[in-house]
């Protein structure tokens, strides 16, 4: 657990880890995830490079899987176990973009994550 | 004989490929993992099947054999197979130096077969394990002989299909590559145009997923259309919070893309402090939407490689978005 | 989970502290992260650091209203003016780091959980 390891997981894993449920797309979990962001502002999201990323947010909404869709992240996990709207899960199905929920608060998610080795989005420059 | 296998190694699991950053030969290897998995039996066996009965002798068969140029056959009796007998059986009775005889005293009666619905991996696989060269195929329903399957059909189907795949690509490449050389005037450009329904956040971001799309079946550089994109959604978010509606036109040309927002109203009243990071005038509603938070001019800016705002008050805002298409220096992927 | 001191944090994750310098005895139980006022609201509780990239005044109401430890802002943002004016008058700690939410949010939960050497002394 030393600080600067960096490290990558599968959809699957992470899962685990955080305790979440699939909402879709649950035959795409061998996907890799190095990178994590989160937040609730779909501006600041869009503001980072997303390759191998996963978003954890507390929003539920249709715009969340656009956003990740222009930011090309992989997959999205809403936390305090949140249940996004139908639109939401059917925009994503149609993006093959996994969705998960966990029961966790975003500062959980994140340490639970971070302690696994994950990294940030770093901004684009 | 072993015809030359490219073995696609019928055992290894596809989903072990890490795909982003598999190098051109595993992208090319997966390739023929899927094709294996996603081809029936029945795609590539031999549908023109050449029987012969119990009763052929062996002196025939290499008639037949040498006439139809294969390497074995089907032996039928009363629409049943009952045997298979291949030029190796025939080498073996040529080499004992014995008297003519029937088929069936030469036969492999113990016949291995595939169903026509299996995929393709299972066929390698039995090939592969039994050392036969080749396979009867059988209808899983009416249990009959529908076809015979060699590895050199196999192979064969593989590399058609690979070649296939491969064209089209090649022409896709060639569309966008070239589409510009191919249109002839002193000005071309392509132009997209959506319109943007004011204050229904649920369908924002349309016009940009739509745009998206087609820059990428354009061939357009990823870079540089990851940046249209998140320029022209923030853009199109701007329009659905504040506005009635607008328009959203991309205009392509060989050099650049342009992308002009427009919309009629209400107008930004002071353009410098709207560009400011973290100022806006979005009401509780936005920003409980995840939006609002004085960031989308800002990214749009950071996005394009030029930018022009105009704006009055109750008439409405015209905002233009240059992205130079040949620009991939400076947004490079980071970590 | 423990309580660290606010002035512990500030020191070991490298925070910009903007007002209410007197207030750093202040005990933090734990991060809530979050960019939505309502969440905040409904879940936030006594002893939290809120970390967020939100930067307008209402945040300050919101801590004040929950008997929040302080306020984090992530990504280097910069309060508005306004928001620090109503920080002073609250007495609520906003501070500054240029971390991510989500490397933040990591090590904070490192040091409360004390499973990293962040925790120090």
């Amino acid at each position: 657990m030393t600080k600067g390891l960096r490290n990558k997981m599968k959809l699957e894993q992470l899962k685990e880890i955080l305790q979440a449920k699939v909402l879709c797309c649950g035959d795409h979990l061998d996907r890799e995830i190095e990178m994590v962001c989160g937040s609730d502002l779909m501006s600041d999201v869009l503001a980072f490079i997303k390759a191998d990323s996963l978003l954890l947010t507390g929003l539920t909404n249709p715009q969340v899987v656009r956003t990740a869709e222009m930011a090309e992240i992989t997959a999205v996990c809403f936390v305090r176990g949140k249940q996004p709207h139908a639109e939401t899960i059917k925009l994503a199905e149609a993006r093959k973009m996994p969705l998960l929920t966990t029961g966790l608060s975003m500062f959980e998610s994140c340490g639970r994550l971070y302690r696994e080795g994950l990294h940030s989005c770093d901004e684009t420059k | 004989m072993k015809p030359n296998e490219s073995k696609p190694s019928s055992g290894a699991d596809p989903s072990e490929n890490s795909g982003a950053f598999a190098g051109p030969d595993s992208t090319r290897y997966t390739k023929i993992q899927e094709l294996v998995y996603e081809l029936k039996v029945s795609d590539a066996m031999m549908r023109n099947i050449i029987t012969t009965t119990p009763d052929t002798s062996m002196s025939e068969l290499r008639e037949i054999l040498r006439a139809n140029r294969i390497s074995g056959t089907p032996v039928m009796e009363g629409g049943k197979m009952v045997g298979v007998i291949s030029i190796e059986d025939f080498i073996m009775w040529l080499g004992s130096g014995k008297a003519d005889c029937p088929i069936k005293e030469k036969m492999t009666t113990e016949v291995d077969t595939m169903y026509a619905n299996e995929p393709l991996v299972h066929a390698i696989g039995k090939l592969d394990k039994t050392g036969y060269g080749r396979l009867p195929v059988i209808d899983r329903q009416s249990g009959k002989l529908i076809g015979i399957i060699t590895k050199g059909d196999i192979i064969e189907r593989l590399l058609h299909k690979l070649e296939i795949e491969y064209h089209e690509e090649e022409i896709h490449r060639y569309r966008a590559s070239h589409i510009f050389e191919d249109i002839i005037g002193d000005k071309v450009a392509l132009t997209f145009q959506s319109s943007v329904k004011g204050k229904d956040f649920s369908r924002a971001g349309e016009a940009s997923s739509g745009l998206k799309k087609t820059l990428e079946r354009l061939g357009i550089h990823p870079q540089i259309v990851r940046r249209a994109a998140i320029a022209s959604y923030e853009a199109e978010i701007n329009v659905v919070i504040y506005t009635d509606g607008g328009t959203i036109t991309a205009s392509v040309q060989p050099d650049k893309i342009r992308i002009d927002v427009n919309d009629t109203g209400p107008g930004i009243s002071d353009v410098d402090k709207a560009m400011q990071p973290g100022y806006s005038t979005a009401s509780e509603w936005v920003r409980e939407m995840g939006f609002g938070a004085g960031m989308g001019l800002v990214n749009i800016k950071k996005c394009a490689d030029k930018m022009e705002l105009v704006s009055t008050v109750d008439k409405g805002t015209h905002l233009r978005i240059y992205i130079d298409i040949n620009n991939t220096q400076e947004h490079s992927k980071a970590g | 989970m423990k309580i660290v001191k606010l002035s512990r944090i500030i020191e070991q994750l490298n925070l910009d502290i903007r007002n209410a310098q007197d207030q750093v005895h202040r005990e933090v139980k734990r991060g809530y992260t979050s960019d939505l006022l309502s969440d905040v609201l409904a879940n936030g509780e006594e002893g939290d650091v809120w970390i967020t990239l939100q930067i307008h005044p209402n945040i300050v109401a919101i801590a004040g209203m929950k008997g929040l430890s302080g306020i984090v802002l992530i990504n280097g943002r910069q309060p508005q003016e306004e928001t620090i004016a109503r920080a002073r008058e609250e007495n609520i700690p906003i501070m500054v780091s240029e971390m991510t939410a989500f490397e933040f949010s990591g090590r904070l939960y490192a040091m409360l959980s004390g499973t990293k050497n962040d925790e120090g002394i």
